[in-house]
């Protein structure tokens, strides 16, 4: 299939995952004794994490930005998700390339994935990333310095569980490629 | 000039970088005044058909207590009209109503004109720190913003943002909103959402003399957005502040945030004339 068809129907299917079954999941079930905050995972950054390695930067801010004003325009946030998803979109080379082994245009025709990268970088990538676009979209969201641990809390717990969902989304949607004989 | 195309080349990505970023920036901080940006929003056309076409789906299962909601409404109705027939003075735009036909208490009620509007939830949210709910009418059916929003149960929100065919309605489970309250007795205070969790609302600006028992229902007051005396909850407990002599009571929402099926969007007539004679003496 054509890269560009691809990730057209990529975005597609994460943008309406997320806001049409994930979004209305709320994760709520501590909460009743200690006043745990309630949180949604957001899988959608996974969109900027599986662009090909050879996506200029300047593309992928683009991408980032209409990726993130689509999950805005669903969720009523204006800009916030377009922020975070900015700033992993500009990180993600450095992250890359710091964590490949050889040089990033070596990889042609590739994309960053379980197969290509092997379960512990790329485990160490999406996490990375995807903690700090929590990171930086809770803050936004919340604004509020005062209750620091609350904030931590949110960010951890979100992060976690977003981790879970992006696992179950590769596993589910990674082509086995591996012939049986 | 060769210099600065050099720069610029050099650094396209930072540059571009920055410059979305503050694109962003800019985007939230509209959203953060009065005027709001409408396009990004769920009132937006696009979002609002997406999630119309979900509602209709989903829409199927909530129908049964959905009935059960209704009957109830319908037998809540049929009680007031029984109050309101036993009403017999009418003098000067005044009606004396007789809330509780037991209680001798006579209430006065200025007339307002309410008229009220029912809609469809077509998307609803619970767990960010600003809860939006967008409803499936806009400004052809005669929807503006700032309209209050109630549900058959109790209060709901205001509508933040208008589009010809949705709207999208900020609950009172956000940060940006305060609706005044009253208890039973008439004293009046300010609801604000309990930011932990959905459905714990705060009640604030009670003095501490007043008595207040758990399960006393809460209601709007006179003067919020709302028509008054709508159920907002009920008091789960108390708690003393100690730095002042107010105290601050924790509420259960009246309405369940997580299945709205349909709400009542109330325009109130008379509002644009009371913000203008309020501005008016708020200059001098």
């Amino acid at each position: 299939m054509n890269v560009y068809i691809k990730n057209i129907l990529r975005f597609c299917i994460i943008i309406l995952l997320q806001v049409l079954i994930l979004n209305k999941i709320t994760l709520r079930w501590w909460s009743e004794p200690s006043g745990f905050p309630v949180f949604i995972p957001y899988v959608y950054p996974l969109f900027i994490l599986l662009l090909p390695f050879e996506t200029p930067v300047w593309a992928l801010l683009i991408l980032g930005f209409i990726m993130g004003v689509s999950v805005d325009t669903f969720m009523n946030t204006a800009g916030m998700h377009a922020c975070a998803t900015i700033l992993i979109a500009y990180l993600r080379t450095n992250v890359l390339s710091a964590l490949l082994p050889r040089n990033l245009s070596e990889y042609a025709g590739q994309h960053p994935s379980i197969k290509s990268m092997g379960w512990m970088p790329f485990l160490v990538y999406s996490a990375f990333l995807i903690i700090l676009h929590h990171f930086v979209f809770f803050t936004l969201e919340l604004w509020n310095f005062s209750n620091f641990g609350f904030l931590l809390l949110k960010i951890v717990a979100s992060a976690i569980t977003s981790m879970l969902f992006i696992i179950a989304y590769l596993l589910l949607f990674t082509r086995q490629s591996t012939s049986r004989i | 000039m060769r210099n600065f195309i050099l720069f610029i080349r050099r650094f396209f990505n930072l540059i571009l970088f920055l410059a979305l970023e503050i694109v962003c920036i800019i985007l939230i901080e509209r959203t953060n005044t009065l005027q709001g940006n409408d396009i990004v929003s769920s009132a937006n056309t696009v979002s609002g058909i997406v999630y119309k076409k979900q509602s209709d789906v989903v829409y199927y299962f909530g129908l049964r207590k959905m009935n059960d909601s209704l009957l109830n409404e319908n037998a809540h109705l049929r009680n007031e009209i029984d109050h309101l027939h036993s009403i017999d003075t009418l003098k000067d735009s005044m009606v004396h109503k007789r809330i509780n036909p037991t209680d001798s208490n006579i209430h006065i009620v200025k007339f307002a004109d309410y008229k009220y509007r029912t809609a469809r939830v077509i998307n609803n949210s619970t767990n960010a720190s600003d809860n939006y709910i967008t409803i499936n009418r806009g400004s052809n059916d005669g929807i503006a913003k700032n309209m209050a929003v109630i549900s058959g149960t109790g209060i709901v929100g205001r509508v933040e943002h208008v589009s010809a065919h949705f709207s999208s309605v900020l609950s009172i489970l956000s940060s940006k909103q305060k609706v005044s309250a009253k208890l039973k007795d008439g004293t009046n205070g300010y609801i604000v959402w309990d930011e932990k969790q959905p459905d714990a609302l705060l009640m604030t600006d009670v003095p501490q003399q007043v008595k207040v028992k758990k399960g006393d229902s809460i209601y709007t007051a006179v003067f919020s957005i709302f028509s008054p005396d709508i159920l907002i909850g009920t008091v789960v407990r108390t708690e003393a502040v100690k730095k002042n002599t107010m105290q601050l009571i924790y509420l259960q929402s009246s309405t369940n945030f997580h299945n709205l099926q349909y709400v009542y969007v109330i325009e109130n007539k008379m509002v644009t004339e009371k913000k203008q004679l309020e501005d008016s003496s708020a200059k001098k």
